[in-house]
């Protein structure tokens, strides 16, 4: 592992050395760039130029009317149509960085007359960030460690699955400029604390700023930042040059995290900002203490530290305290308190714990989204800890908070991606700066593989050329502060040692590993893009089978009802569909919109806020008709929309999800809606004749087996049998008095019923008991000279 | 649950006590009776029911308020674990109720244990234990009067929740707050600063990097291997199907078993160990022979156990292409 070569080479040979190198490194990085954005085009190479999901989908549209109505409209801008009937205050509920992002590139493209649709750019905004992240990363670990390195961690960064999850073409989220933004602040923190000066640390509060404005998870940066801070100080390694970036990164970050309206002012009022405030004001105390020690005896300055530290430290403890319990500290926020107590979610919010993002992490999950890189990056990190210093704490941190999160939930499988692209980019690096550092006949015949490879193979094949070729030129890219002479000697010693015994291993051996190792980058870069392609790049709107020869079938049943709804139903019709803990159908029906442009309400959205909203709509989902009804008609309801996968036998359907439904229904609900009453006597989920009434008789399993009693799939299997559940369903004939079948899609994936208007059904009996004759009280006022009224002229 | 192994089978031959022979004290009003109910309950949460006092109490009409009652049987011989922690549970509740601010004389709890009220067993037809039963103040109790506590156990929660749907009484549970975790991390802090202290000469070991290094590895396994779902989730250590099989392997992606993230973990680690030495072998010093088998050992490491890694995986994904080394 080497961190700095010694300058000893002539002036003139630096100068074309240096100048191949950076060229490598430009043109490296450029491949990185464009595999990575390459690679997340699927969706749009196979289907069309679309916006994915429901998230993704409101913030195009908030985007394209800040485009229309520029910033200070959009600020404004109350939204009636998202989480109807409430309406959204879309400006003060939203992280704007993502749609200012787009809107100025959208700006300068058409200053430069370049006539880009927004859509467009909305589409490709997160591949084409995937490379500036890409780039940010190889600055971070060119910082961290040494440029090869740096190299190594870019190019994973730019094909890792847990990453492109976040960012193919298409999903326009807040996530795919974020991480970039991530990266990018650390490079910039690392670079002030390396330097100690006030432009690195203005710098990372101003890419901070972005950060806060671009997402909600700056709040891992602004905890992750002060720990380390804190490490260091438990260390001993207080520095002026900490202090000084510490203190000017936090106060302007501070500031600027507050401009934003949706964070306002939650850095001085949350616990999650808390330990920000408390490392800036130990700063302080370590500042002034350290000031302190020069001007007194060894005893005073003992018996100082341990009765000042122990009082200040009650008095803040105390001052905590009291802010909170007098409400002016928020405590914890649900979703960040079930980070620490894992099974706070599951008793307490079951909203979140439906969602399946929020669900902890299965070491299947980790592989499959970072495949060798999940096994290698332990070493990298062993490295960094064997030699460790100021910056590279850092990244220990990183790694070590990062994999704890991510094995609580498998959404921030992200945040875990950077740090392990850049550590096992450093244990490649080292592994194969060593083995390729011989002599030049191993190095050609790399280059010779290289050429029959695949161009994402080739990217990787680069890098050990590089590393040579950095080592070769011996250009200094280790630290500015080498951390402690014996690593230097030891560097050294193996440089000195290497070049006189270069056989040490043998050739033979040095070969093998470089062709294993190369093979093993082979596998990752094809499994990443297999995953790629197989899991990450269906717009989710569309389902794709696979036959027994392997052959893809596409199940368009989504398109095909939303493409019904768009053309049949009126443009300010209220949809209710329900809210999905998965992505499928939050999707909604926007989607379709962003090809039709026309607009349909969603009645629950991924609104996970408010709960009550959706419990209704649970509760209507989980009720019998008429009950079912009176709520439909209370919301203002026209269309319902039911996923069934019984047909098919597509496991996501609405179906599977109901008990979530029943449960958040029953959170708001109790009296209404029982759990139990869905189970079976034995407790027991069933859709066949044993099922229990409640079940068999609510609103979401008549409208997903509405005359599928009648459907014979095929000759082995009796009539309506749901191959979702291999069950034949219990309730097979009955009719809808409410609702009307309005649109069934080919392979029945989606159902659209049309709520009656209270004079179209007929209205069931009412028991002679209950009917009320229209009040006979009222007697008109109007004489029966008047009664016949007149017009007033 | 997989509770209740200790069903009580009652023995249909009760001891016709004196409960016939003795004077039917009929004279209560209800006014006394909520009366003395409120008086036994300041003087302890959960009230103790035998035979007489059931009837006076729970059998007896009209009532006003609702009685939850535990039907348990907590005597040594009986040997009902579940009955214990029931009973915790359910003072826990009792006491919540009673310190709270909805707390009322609509509500009632109580306990009948086996062995004092065997004939109110009998008369419930109950040859289990624990049963909670909610008697309303009016009319018998329904079906939905006996919580399920097959399915959804006994915690207090729960059983404050099913209160809630039976007589519209919030509770809020209130734990007494758990002393023992608190505790244990007191003395482990306290363990670490005495031995800190006794080695203040000598903090050497603090700055040894290979221990930081070990255990910052250590963690990473335990969280990449999926430690923390077993941890939520809480899988069975292996499955065993019908046939007897053993199936170290959870068959689909969604799911694992204990076991089997355990041998994750080994080949993580093994891979681990195989880059460091290979690492370690083209750098270090030394004798040229013991670098060489290093290397050769460190890469027989690295790709033998990531194929086996790979392999392991593709069992798991339909229809995953890829291999290395082996299928």
């Amino acid at each position: 592992m080497v961190q700095a070569g010694s300058k000893k080479s002539p002036i003139s040979k630096i100068n074309s050395k240096a100048g191949i190198s950076s060229l490598i490194i430009f043109v490296v990085l450029l491949l990185a760039w464009i595999a990575g954005f390459a690679s997340r085009l699927f969706a749009v190479i196979r289907f069309e130029s679309i916006i994915h999901e429901f998230d993704p989908w409101f913030n195009y549209r908030a985007t394209a009317y800040m485009v229309k109505h520029g910033f200070y409209n959009f600020l404004n801008w109350f939204d009636e149509r998202a989480w109807y009937p409430l309406g959204r205050i879309v400006g003060g509920t939203v992280y704007p960085g993502l749609m200012l992002t787009s809107g100025s590139i959208h700006y300068i493209l058409h200053l430069l007359h370049i006539n880009v649709h927004i859509r467009d750019i909305c589409v490709f905004l997160a591949p084409v960030f995937s490379g500036l992240t890409a780039i940010s990363t190889y600055f971070l670990t060119k910082e961290l460690w040494s440029a090869g390195a740096g190299l190594f961690a870019a190019c994973f960064i730019a094909i890792v699955p847990g990453y492109i999850s976040r960012s193919v073409a298409g999903s326009y989220d807040n996530e795919g400029i974020a991480i970039f933004a991530l990266q990018f602040t650390y490079f910039l923190w690392i670079k002030s604390v390396k330097t100690g000066s006030v432009f690195w640390a203005v710098a990372a509060s101003l890419s901070y700023f972005y950060m806060v404005s671009a997402w909600g998870g700056y709040v891992f940066i602004i905890n992750l930042i002060p720990l380390h801070v804190f490490v260091l100080l438990l260390m001993g390694r207080y520095s002026n040059r900490l202090f000084t970036s510490y203190t000017t990164f936090y106060i302007l970050g501070l500031i600027f995290s507050m401009q934003i309206p949706l964070v306002g002012f939650q850095p001085i009022r949350t616990s999650e900002h808390m330990a920000a405030a408390g490392v800036f004001a130990l700063m302080f105390a370590v500042g002034i203490l350290r000031y302190l020690q020069n001007m007194m005896t060894k005893s005073e300055f003992k018996s100082l530290v341990i009765f000042g530290g122990l009082a200040s430290a009650g008095v803040v403890f105390l001052a905590v305290v009291i802010l909170t319990y007098a409400g002016y500290v928020a405590p914890w926020s649900g979703r960040f308190y079930s980070l620490w107590d894992t099974g706070y979610a599951k008793i307490h919010i079951p909203i979140i714990a439906s969602v399946s993002e929020h669900q902890p992490t299965t070491w299947f999950s980790f592989f499959f989204d970072l495949h060798v890189l999940v096994a290698t990056f332990p070493a990298g990190l062993w490295y960094v800890i064997k030699n460790i210093n100021d910056e590279r704490v850092f990244v220990v941190l990183y790694a070590l908070s990062a994999v704890y999160f991510a094995g609580v939930m498998v959404r921030l499988m992200l945040t875990l991606t950077p740090v392990v692209c850049i550590l096992s980019g450093i244990a490649f690096s080292g592994l194969l700066e060593l083995f390729l550092r011989e002599d030049d006949v191993y190095h050609n015949e790399d280059s010779e593989e290289e050429e029959h490879s695949t161009p994402s193979k080739r990217l990787y094949d680069k890098l050990p050329k590089e590393a040579k070729s950095k080592l070769k030129s011996g250009k200094s890219v280790g630290n500015v502060k080498t951390p402690t002479p014996q690593v230097v000697g030891r560097v050294q010693k193996m440089k000195h040692e290497q070049s006189k015994e270069s056989d040490g291993i043998g050739p033979n051996i040095r070969s093998v590993v470089t062709v294993v190792i190369l093979l093993l980058l082979m596998l990752f870069a094809v499994h990443c893009t297999w995953v790629t392609s197989n899991a990450y790049s269906s717009p989710s709107i569309v389902l794709a089978s696979y036959g027994s020869d392997g052959s893809r079938q596409i199940l368009d049943d989504f398109r095909e009802a939303y493409f019904w709804l768009s053309q049949n139903t009126d443009d300010d019709a209220r949809v209710m569909s329900c809210f999905s803990n998965s992505c499928c159908i939050r999707v909604g029906l926007r989607l379709s919109n962003s090809r039709n442009g026309r607009n349909r309400t969603t009645l629950v959205d991924n609104n996970t806020w408010n709960n009550s909203h959706i419990a209704l709509v649970g509760k209507a989902m989980s009720s019998n008709e008429t009950a079912a009804y009176e709520i439909m008609t209370a919301l203002d309801v026209d269309y319902v929309l039911v996923i069934f996968g019984g047909v098919i036998g597509y496991s996501g359907d609405d179906i599977n999800k109901f008990l979530w439904m029943v449960r958040i229904a029953e959170g708001e609900h109790p009296k209404d809606i029982r759990e139990s009453d869905y189970f079976t006597e034995h407790g027991e989920f069933r859709v066949d004749s044993e099922g229990s009434p409640t079940l068999l008789n609510c609103l979401m399993y008549k409208l997903s087996y509405y005359r599928f009693g009648e459907l014979k799939l095929d000759y082995r299997t009796p009539a309506g049998f749901d191959r979702t559940r291999n069950a034949v369903i219990g309730n097979k004939d009955f009719q809808l008095t409410y609702l009307e079948e309005a649109y069934t899609t080919e392979h029945w994936l989606v159902r659209v019923y049309r709520v009656k208007k209270p004079d179209e059904f007929n209205r069931p009996r009412i028991p002679v008991a209950n009917r009320v004759v229209k009040s006979p009280s009222f007697v008109s006022k109007k004489s029966t000279k008047r009664k016949k009224g007149f017009h007033k002229e | 649950m997989k509770a209740i192994k200790c069903g009580l089978i009652i023995l249909f031959f009760t001891l016709l006590q004196n409960v016939h022979g003795q004077q039917r004290r009929q004279g209560y009003t209800m006014a006394e009776r909520v009366q003395q109910l409120t008086d036994m309950t300041n003087k302890r949460a959960v009230l103790r029911f035998n035979a007489n006092k059931f009837r006076d109490f729970v059998k007896s009409s009209p009532r006003n308020y609702s009685v939850v009652i535990m039907f348990t049987a907590m005597a040594p011989q009986r040997q009902c674990q579940v009955c214990r922690h029931a009973s915790d549970e359910f003072t826990i509740v009792a006491n919540s109720f009673r310190y709270s601010q909805s707390y009322s004389n609509k509500l009632f709890f109580a306990v009948v244990d086996f062995d004092e009220g065997s004939d109110v067993f009998q008369m419930l037809r109950l040859n289990t234990a624990p049963v909670f039963i909610h008697f309303p103040p009016k009319g018998k109790p329904k079906n939905a009067d006996t919580m399920d506590i097959q399915r959804i156990g006994f915690a207090a929660e729960t059983i404050a929740k099913w209160i809630v749907e039976r007589t519209d009484i919030q509770i809020r549970v209130f734990r007494p707050p758990n002393y023992s975790g608190t505790f244990a991390l007191v003395i482990l802090f306290g363990i670490v600063a005495a031995f800190l202290y006794l080695r203040r000469n000598n903090l050497e070991f603090l700055y040894n990097k290979t221990m930081w290094g070990m255990g910052s590895l250590f963690f990473c396994f335990a969280m990449t291997s999926g430690q923390m779902w077993n941890h939520i989730r809480g899988p069975p250590f292996i499955h065993k199907n019908q046939n007897g099989q053993i199936a170290y392997i959870h068959g689909s992606s969604q799911g694992q078993f204990v076991f089997e993230t355990y041998i994750v973990m080994v080949l993580n680690a093994a891979i681990v160990l195989g880059m460091i030495l290979l690492t370690e072998a083209a750098r270090g010093k030394g004798d040229p022979k013991k670098r060489k088998i290093f290397a050769v050992v460190g890469l027989l490491l690295l790709s033998i156990f990531f194929s086996l890694l790979l392999s392991v995986f593709r069992t798991k994904t339909q229809g995953y292409p890829y291999s290395f080394l082996f299928k």
